[in-house]
């Protein structure tokens, strides 16, 4: 192989590489739970994650994350994972993959400090301003309006009932 | 014994120390209730609205065995929200504005208080927060704003400060309050700066720095997923915010004020997964990412 093919194949193959890195993103498990064939609880479980076990990302579907982990691939509840935990000794790749995501990460949070704040001693010292109240209170929404704004993004109301406390009779 | 077994112990013992707190109280409270029936007629919504069954309250309905008037609600939610308009202004953005106000109205209508007037706002401030106020007063602040990337999740973090107007969870705690001096009227004037409200809320906006139980946050995560979904949407808005935020170090000043005054992230998201338990499964809807309004830089 010479020198000319080589370097166009290193830069696919780097660019390939880069690619999977920002398609998944890192998890961690908040506590020990399945993984399922599919997104649903009912599903087939395929295999079990522990706390702390590492898995990576893949896809989104309602409640539910498709990952990749040591103990299989398959869809585990969103609720069970801490999202973008970085790789130990990665700091850069962490932000990277933030940044790639569109999600905003550690480093966007940390970027905020010192600007603008709302600290106990802003909230304790404000003075009560009646024009801004009434500024925002000039852009509230009726309920009809409030319902054709709905209609437009294609949301329909559905009932639910509240969701017990965790302990309580189920 | 596990963690999760604990965890549910300890959810068990909270709300009977409350109870026991408020024991103590409650001689006083009927007296207040007497007092405030001679004082004026009592209004229809006074029992206040079907509430979820509450964790926060064991059970029991304290908002409802002495509550606020409809009235001295709104009253309380205005002077606190024009303390807090004081320390950070609206974002001067009216398309953000009324844009916050459909989602969050529309949501708000789902709930058991759907014809309280609603208001929602974000303000200029980079911290990552959102405050509800008594009445129906909800903001977020830009720095949180912007962490949002769909209309689902703007529509997760507006129903959790809904569940705690729903709930009553701030009145709860200005009751206790009210007991030193319960023959007040706090209805004295309909705008501007109330002293006697003032009084009871404390210096500025400092209401909104203080904690609420903490089973009133895990209970408004419960209420805004439930709502979320009632509302159309993707019902995991809020618990990807969460997951955003729970990126944030513990120190990082954006977040000093949200982890002191709300359980961690990671907690919120361990015990709303308990609550949820794959029963959301079906309920699945539009996240509206196309739809959701950017903030201009």
């Amino acid at each position: 192989m010479n020198r000319a093919t080589r370097i166009p194949i290193l830069l696919s193959a780097l660019l390939l590489a880069i690619g999977v890195a920002l398609a998944a993103e890192e998890g961690s498990m908040l506590k020990a739970d399945d993984l399922k064939a599919e997104p649903f609880r009912d599903a087939t479980t395929v295999g079990s994650l522990a706390a702390g076990q590492h898995v990576e990302i893949l896809d989104k579907q309602g409640g539910w994350f498709q990952v990749k982990s040591s103990a299989g691939s398959g869809w585990v509840r969103m609720l069970s994972v801490r999202r973008g935990e970085a790789r130990k000794g990665s700091g850069d790749a962490a932000g990277l993959l933030g940044l790639a995501s569109g999600r905003a990460g550690t480093g966007s949070v940390v970027a905020t400090t010192g600007i603008r704040g709302l600290s106990e001693e802003d909230l304790k010292a404000a003075k009560y301003n009646e024009a801004e109240l009434k500024k925002a209170e000039s852009y509230a929404t009726t309920r009809a309006d409030a319902q054709k704004f709905a209609a437009s993004g294609k949301l329909a109301a559905r009932k639910v009932e509240y969701l017990p406390a965790p302990g309580a009779a189920k | 014994m596990n963690t999760s077994m604990a965890r549910r112990i300890m959810i068990a013992l909270v709300p009977a120390v409350l109870l026991l707190g408020a024991g103590s109280a409650a001689a006083a409270i009927d007296l207040g209730q007497e007092l405030q029936k001679a004082l004026r007629p009592k209004t229809p919504d006074q029992a206040g609205p079907s509430r979820p069954s509450s964790s926060a309250g064991g059970g029991i309905d304290l908002g409802g065995l002495f509550g606020f008037s409809p009235e001295e609600e709104v009253a309380i939610g205005r002077q606190a929200a024009g303390n807090l308009l004081g320390a950070a202004p609206l974002v001067k953005d009216a398309t953000l504005q009324k844009y916050v106000n459909n989602v969050g109205r529309w949501i708000a209508s789902q709930s058991e208080r759907p014809d309280l007037t609603w208001h929602f706002g974000v303000i200029d401030s980079n911290d990552i927060n959102a405050f509800a106020a008594p009445g129906g007063y909800v903001f977020v602040t830009k720095g949180l704003y912007r962490l949002l990337q769909s209309e689902s999740e703007l529509a997760g973090v507006l129903a959790h400060e809904i569940g705690h107007v729903v709930a009553k969870h701030h009145l709860k705690i200005l009751q206790q309050s009210r007991l030193v001096d319960m023959s007040s009227k706090l209805v004295a004037k309909t705008a501007g700066e109330n002293p006697v409200i003032k009084n009871l809320i404390g210096n500025g906006a400092e209401i909104f720095s203080r904690s609420l139980d903490k089973n009133a946050e895990y209970e408004a995560d419960r209420m805004a997923v439930t709502l979320a979904a009632r509302a159309g949407y993707d019902p995991f808005g809020l618990p990807t915010v969460l997951q955003d935020i729970g990126h944030a170090a513990k120190d990082a000043s954006g977040v000093q004020l949200l982890f002191k005054t709300h359980p961690l992230p990671d907690d919120r998201l361990t015990h709303l997964g308990d609550a949820v338990d794959g029963r959301l499964d079906r309920l699945q809807g539009p996240t509206l990412a196309q739809r959701f309004y950017h903030i201009r830089p």
